[in-house]
């Protein structure tokens, strides 16, 4: 009888050996990852690191030209059923400004199948999850920043997908939105889903994801969970003391311990410790840092 | 296909909810046809629309001849007739509010009434310098008129015994005439005068003098009016569709490289439908649109301005045909320009060649012969030729198969390289 683990969920998406270039430019080089279901997934670099490229070959809107996608046990994206099982939340705001924000929703869950009550049921549950039932016969156009990148979150989870690919969700919002919607991926993530999110805000990928995957010109340079990503590349903290009104710097792997060895020294008048973090590492793995 | 209509009937929302493509759409075309229409009214077969001569007349005689006279140039439907003062008249014609003006000198009525004594009755005119060639027309129907008047003389038998006596009781006073022409007379008015008194009561004086008897054949409308249109509007209205079609295929094309530069064509493919259903959604919609359009535009020409086609169903075969080649025609535009802009200019550019060479901006049969072959390759052309066909050219089944079947070929090559060259992503 095969010992099945109970706690590895299956593997939700498995991307083999994906490559693909545009002329001389190779935006995706060689890469391969598996996310499990249930998982929120990173995918960090700067602009121009292969993500968006690499979420166009998911789900289907790019061949790669070498390599394979493989979504929920082996069905590929160029399968239509198989589509059906992603909503995507495109970076550039995929959304029609004179229609209304129920009828952008609606629309795209024709699209997606549903018709008469289920649909009206799933256009009301998706503008609510994003706040914006009070707004939905308002004109896109009339949205604001924040209300457009929620309302093309609402239109990505219309239909009820087992796997989210959110491409860059929170670009040009403002704090409050970003909050919304850090909430509703949450909320996402407690439900189930499988959300694959891409980002070149480090803060946001430590905040949401379990697992980050660092790209950068077309390569997946590293591939853990947030802590394992700073164990192994962050480096040292730092530990920042003040005495006698001069600052003595100190990289240290167990900064407690430091910090006892400097009090006995002499009294300090101030200390701060830096953890490592994933701009750390990114710098660290690439020489530059992500928002270069 | 309900995926499809969703995508169709998204497409005709947002071009109701867009003010401006709609009107360019849909009023435009019709502003089209109604503002040429009335500029070339008067072309066709219809006498009513056919522009008459502004002229003033002038009566200084004021007689009941000359009187009657007037009358008869107020009635006629080649003149528009006002009269007034001699100054007033001259005035008019010099600030070209009227082509010519009209003086019934003092004697005109005599004259008129007198042929034989004082000559034919003189009229002064004063024509406007630079309408010439109308001046010509007018010497005619003047002629034409004052020969009427002495003619409707003849034919009344007391009004020429009338006649008669008056010019004998003149002779008789005044001897100061040609003895030889006055000694004619004066034999031949009163055996005249007593040939009249012995004709019976139901005969006209003089079987040549009376009305010109013009027995009406009674033809068949069609053959005569074949080729030939009803109206200005006629010929109008296919022009004003033609230009509706190319807004429709301009605006839904362009709509096209909107929704990749946008976006949404992003998210259109990432859903569970095929790049076949969008086309067809897009398609769809164009080819809805089209057919809403020349329905509207032919509907508003049969039932306001006398357009009426020889054939409805040769018209619904026309509107189909040029329906799919416009669909075709979107298609293509959609990949002449990587951005919304680009499409725009590139795709205009080359509609206004079509309209220019096919017919589309000076009807076909206007245009120098060489043009006339050039249009060939415009589906313009091929268009308006089948429009026409339907409404006045009476074309048979067989001789709309021409149009109608090279506006299909054009739709399916269009449509085969539209599909094949068309962007799905944004570089």
């Amino acid at each position: 009888m095969p010992i099945v683990s109970a706690t590895i969920p299956p593997v939700m998406l498995h991307l083999t050996n994906l490559r693909k270039s545009f002329g001389d430019l190779v935006a995706v080089d060689d890469l391969s990852l598996e996310i499990h279901a249930g998982e929120v997934f990173g995918l960090l670099g700067p602009n121009g690191a292969g993500k968006t490229t690499t979420v166009n070959m998911i789900v289907g809107l790019l061949n790669p030209d070498a390599g394979s996608v493989s979504v929920d046990g082996g069905g590929s994206p160029a399968d239509a059923a198989v589509r059906g099982k992603i909503g995507m939340a495109p970076q550039a705001l995929a959304l029609y400004d004179e229609l209304s924000g129920e009828e952008n929703v609606r629309f795209f869950g024709q699209l997606q199948g549903l018709s008469r009550k289920k649909l009206h049921e799933r256009v009301r549950w998706s503008l609510d999850f994003v706040g914006l039932w009070d707004r939905r016969g308002d004109r896109a156009k009339t949205y604001s920043g924040g209300m457009k990148r929620r309302l093309n979150l609402a239109i990505a989870v219309v239909h009820d997908p087992p796997m989210l690919l959110l491409d860059e969700p929170t670009v040009g919002v403002d704090p409050q939105s970003r909050n919304a919607i850090f909430d509703n991926i949450t909320a996402l993530k407690d439900a189930g889903r499988t959300i694959i999110y891409t980002t070149h805000y480090m803060e946001e990928a430590e905040r949401l994801c379990a697992r980050v995957g660092i790209m950068d010109r077309g390569r997946l340079l590293a591939l853990d969970t947030v802590d394992g990503l700073i164990t192994a590349y962050g480096g040292n903290s730092v530990l920042t003391v003040e005495r006698a009104g001069k600052e003595e710097t100190v990289e240290t792997d167990d900064p407690l311990a430091e910090l006892n060895r400097l009090q006995d020294v002499g009294k300090l008048e101030r200390f701060r410790v830096d953890r490592p973090d994933l701009e750390r590492v990114f710098l660290n793995l690439t020489g530059r840092h992500l928002r270069d | 296909m309900r995926r499809v209509i969703a995508l169709a009937k998204k497409d005709l929302r947002l071009l109701f909810r867009d003010k401006a493509g709609f009107f360019f759409t849909f009023f435009l075309p019709l502003i089209y046809c109604m503002f040429f229409g009335a500029i070339f009214a008067g072309g066709g077969d219809d006498d009513s629309t056919r522009g008459a001569i502004a002229v003033a007349v002038v009566d200084e005689d004021g007689t009941a001849s000359s009187q009657q006279f007037t009358k008869d140039l107020s009635d006629a439907p080649e003149l528009d007739v006002e009269v007034m003062g001699r100054e007033e008249a001259a005035n008019q014609v010099r600030r070209g509010e009227r082509v010519a003006y009209i003086v019934l000198p003092n004697g005109f009525g005599a004259r008129l009434d007198n042929p034989f004594r004082g000559g034919m009755p003189q009229m002064e005119t004063g024509i406007d310098p630079t309408r010439q060639a109308e001046a010509g027309m007018l010497q005619g129907i003047l002629a034409k008129y004052s020969y009427q008047s002495i003619q409707s003389m003849f034919s009344d038998r007391e009004k020429m015994r009338k006649f008669i006596r008056e010019s004998l009781g003149e002779l008789q006073k005044d001897d100061a005439g040609d003895p030889v022409t006055t000694g004619a007379l004066k034999l031949f008015l009163p055996a005249l005068d007593m040939f009249l008194a012995a004709m019976p009561e139901d005969q006209s004086a003089f079987g040549g003098f009376g009305e010109i008897d013009i027995k009406q054949i009674d033809t068949q409308r069609a053959p005569e009016r074949a080729g030939r249109p009803r109206s200005s509007y006629d010929v109008s209205f296919p022009q004003g569709v033609i230009w509706g079609l190319l807004g429709c295929a301009a605006g839904f094309g362009i709509s096209f490289v909107v929704e990749r530069t946008r976006g949404t064509l992003v998210r259109l493919r990432s859903a569970p439908i095929s790049r076949g259903q969008i086309i067809a959604g897009k398609a769809m919609a164009c080819f809805a649109t089209t057919i809403v359009l020349q329905v509207v535009l032919f509907t508003v020409g049969t039932l306001a301005f006398r357009v009426r086609p020889d054939s409805y169903v040769h018209l619904a075969l026309a509107v189909f045909c040029a329906s799919f080649a416009f669909v075709g025609i979107m298609m293509l535009l959609s990949v002449l320009g990587k951005t919304e802009q680009a499409a725009g200019g590139i795709g205009w550019a080359v509609l206004l060649v079509m309209a220019m060479t096919g017919g589309g901006m000076i009807p076909l049969m206007f245009m120098p012969g060489w043009l006339q072959t050039i249009s060939n390759i415009s589906p313009v052309k091929w268009a308006i030729l089948a429009m026409e066909g339907a409404i006045f050219r009476g074309f048979s089944l067989q001789e709309m198969m021409l149009p109608c079947g090279i506006l299909v070929g054009v739709g399916v090559l269009c449509l085969a390289i539209g599909i094949r060259a068309f962007r799905w992503v944004q570089e």
